[in-house]
């Protein structure tokens, strides 16, 4: 950036244009951070004040509306020691593995049927992906709740029609989860085969067509040329799904309308967002739920580290 | 470049102040004030009518959503500086607010001293501080009863007549001995649940809830609770409930298919089935609860101590909550008045509710709250009460031990009020 701007002050020019010129390079100097400028100041206010503020809130036992008393970490020690933060962190990775495997499995699947080249109407089956996810979340939660009801629900009908009894699925902790697992897979698994086909859509059409003239199978070209191709993007949304699988929150809040903020008499389907929630705005206890804030943050840094690591292995292992 | 590069700043700048001047929308009249309130209980009713008296003064309703969301607002409210005017709290939120007395308005300033003796006293001294300051002024309260399904009860050979209904459970035991023998003969479910309809139903039955006369915790040596809460897990392992939660979906959609023929119906109650369920209009009457007196649930109009306008708020309170007020107000949506002056009233008496095959709601209403033992309700009652119903839900829905539920109860409340 320097180097171009000073470039022109190394010609000769007269005095007076030459002072026009430098006040013009110093506009053009600042120009840049004014323009990237309204990001770091709105990052600033919504992003790394709160997230700065909270921190220091998780120092404090703080209500709302009452005083705030300096307590250290005993807001961490608390949480380390309190049943339902293991529940919930048990919880939020069952959810997490029950939707991101199945999720990114279908994904691939679907990608790879999209991309095939003798696919009618692609352009309709490629966008009618994206569906689910352009519906709003507490939508879908209304519908899904439908589906998985007890008395009335479809599910359960059909399960009357082979003969099994009725699954209680909200009450149950699989039931539950499932649920919840089977609303983000519904809605994310589209998302993601596209950022798949995307990919897919780079390699050229050669490969697969010499490997077919060798009399590779689809099974085969799907294993030798897809899977590794997309590596680098398979990577990217393990990456992306495992910070929104920690965060999992309006699914379980919609689903647990009977036990408010819990997901369930037992919290058998309560993630740590809700728990946080739970005891933030339930309880008003701001710095426990602050405390719950950062530990999460440090969660979702490590499992990024952990798959930043694991990707460039992966990523410089050869196909 | 420049001019543009101060246009950015400006608009940044402005983006700013817009964002915080927003919180200016009170009113500079001293007349019209913001009154945030609960759905479900008809406050717009309330203020049409004042309006109507008072065509000059400007009141702006909002309905913030459940009375548990409202009590968070509010919370939020009062710790960021922009509260409104007249706030209406549920009962079960009250204690958590009168800890904390600096943060509303001390009614008595504005003259509550006066119109103290129109309120029950009990009622009145929930929402009084430890420093005696009055936070609140009680619109309703919850008198108890079972509302039942008398189609159901014939379907079941068992009597219709709400005498005769009431007669049949003096008891708690006797109620779920009848939901038994409805069970037996039905083969359906007799209640809802066994959380909100049994336990916390009983436990309001008493002089001693979770906390004692002094207002030390007693929730896990209160007879009274322990006693609630073994009804509960008497009528969960009965199998005589429909297990559908309270206020959820289902629970509306059950009941509008008769999949339960019972449910407690404190006063407040009789609205959400109406709404809940508008076509099973005089299929329902309304019996006495088993085990007599007693309140559940109610709710205050307070004002924050940095409202705008807190005299028109007063005025709107004092005129809105008078016994005569709160009397019209009973007739037009049914909130049982928080003045006992009125209870005597023929329009309070003779009031037949068509919708419940017009029982004498009022009657039965009123009559559940003599002779009740009021008990003191602290900052965590709720979120106690809330794990003993988890527990005994648990249990209903076939996972919980009856035999551990009490302790896990214990250790459950233990961990989330910290002591």
């Amino acid at each position: 950036m320097t180097t171009s701007l000073t470039a022109p002050r190394a010609s000769a020019r007269p005095p007076v244009e030459s002072r026009r010129k430098v006040r013009e390079s110093l506009g053009e100097r600042v120009a840049p951070y004014a323009y990237v400028a309204p990001f770091f100041l709105i990052f600033g206010i919504f992003g790394l004040f709160p997230l700065l503020f909270t921190f220091y809130v998780a120092l404090f036992d703080w209500n709302p509306v009452a005083a705030h008393t300096f307590v250290g970490f005993d807001n961490f020690s608390r949480l380390f020691d309190d049943p339902r933060f293991w529940n919930a962190l048990w919880n939020t990775i069952s959810i997490w593995i029950l939707s991101t495997v199945p999720q990114l499995l279908i994904a691939l699947g679907l990608a790879h049927l999209l991309n095939h080249a003798r696919l009618r109407l692609a352009t309709l089956f490629r966008m009618s992906m994206l569906v689910p996810y352009i519906t709003s979340v507490a939508a879908t939660t209304v519908v899904f709740a439908q589906l998985f009801d007890r008395d009335y629900g479809l599910l359960n009908w059909l399960l009357h029609l082979v003969g099994a009894g009725p699954v209680d699925f909200v009450q149950s902790t699989w039931g539950s989860q499932i649920m919840i697992a089977t609303m983000v897979i519904w809605r994310w698994t589209g998302y993601t085969t596209l950022l798949y086909l995307a990919s897919l859509q780079a390699i050229s059409r050669d490969i697969y067509e010499a490997a077919s003239v060798d009399g590779a199978g689809s099974w085969k070209q799907f294993r030798h040329i897809t899977i590794p191709s997309l590596r680098p993007v398979i990577v990217f949304t393990i990456v992306t799904s495992t910070i929104g699988g920690l965060q999992i929150f309006t699914e379980p809040l919609l689903v647990s309308r009977s036990a408010p903020m819990t997901c369930g008499p037992v919290r058998q389907c309560q993630t740590l967002t809700l728990f946080l929630f739970e005891q933030g705005f339930g309880q008003f206890k701001f710095g426990y739920g602050a405390a719950i804030g950062v530990t999460l943050f440090v969660l979702v840094v490590a499992f990024a580290l952990l798959n930043f690591l694991l990707s460039t292995r992966i990523r410089r292992e050869k196909p | 470049m420049r001019v543009r590069l101060g246009f950015a700043v400006a608009a940044v700048a402005a983006l700013v102040v817009a964002g915080c001047s927003s919180n200016g929308s009170g009113s500079a009249d001293q007349k019209s004030f913001d009154f945030w309130s609960f759905s479900g209980i008809n406050q717009k009713a309330a203020v049409e009518e004042y309006q109507k008296k008072h065509p000059d003064i400007h009141v702006k309703l909002t309905e913030v959503g459940s009375s548990v969301e409202t009590a968070q607002a509010l919370t939020t409210a009062l710790a960021g500086g922009k509260v409104p005017d007249l706030v209406l709290i549920q009962g079960d939120d009250m204690p958590k607010f009168v800890e904390q007395p600096q943060n509303f308005v001390d009614l008595r300033t504005l003259g509550a001293d006066d119109v103290k003796k129109d309120y029950l006293d009990w009622v009145w001294s929930q929402s009084v501080a430890k420093d005696g300051s009055v936070l609140g002024i009680p619109t309703d309260v919850g008198g108890l009863a079972i509302a039942y399904r008398k189609d159901l009860f014939a379907a079941a050979k068992l009597p219709t007549d709400r005498d005769a209904v009431s007669k049949l459970w003096p008891t708690w035991d006797k109620f779920i001995e009848v939901g038994k023998q409805y069970k037996a003969t039905t083969g359906k479910a007799f209640l809802d649940n066994a959380g909100t309809s049994v336990f916390y139903q009983a436990v309001q039955q008493g002089d001693m809830k979770y906390y004692d006369a002094d207002r030390n915790l007693a929730y896990d040596h209160s007879p009274q609770v322990k006693r609630a809460f073994d009804y509960g897990l008497t009528a969960a392992q009965a199998g005589i409930t429909a297990k559908l939660s309270s206020f959820t979906e289902a629970w509306s959609a059950g009941m509008t298919k008769g999949d339960f023929a019972a449910v407690a119906a404190p006063s407040w109650m009789l609205g959400s089935i109406r709404t809940n369920a508008p076509t099973t209009k005089g299929k329902w009457d309304i019996a006495t609860i088993p085990g007599g007196a007693g309140n559940w649930g109610g709710s205050y109009l307070a004002i924050p101590k940095n409202a705008k306008n807190p005299k028109a708020a007063w005025d709107y309170i004092k005129e809105m909550q008078s016994p005569q007020s709160q009397l019209a107000h009973y007739v037009s949506s049914g909130s049982l008045p928080s003045t006992p002056s009125v209870y005597k009233d023929p329009k309070l008496t003779s009031f037949k509710d068509p919708f419940f095959s017009n029982a004498p709601t009022g009657t039965i209403y009123t009559n559940s709250l003599l002779g009740l033992k009021p008990f003191y309700i602290g900052p965590d009652s709720s979120a106690i009460g809330q794990e003993f119903l988890n527990a005994i839900t648990n249990v209903e829905q076939g996972k919980g031990d009856p035999a551990k539920a009490w302790d896990t109860a214990l250790q459950n409340i233990k961990t989330a009020i910290g002591k």
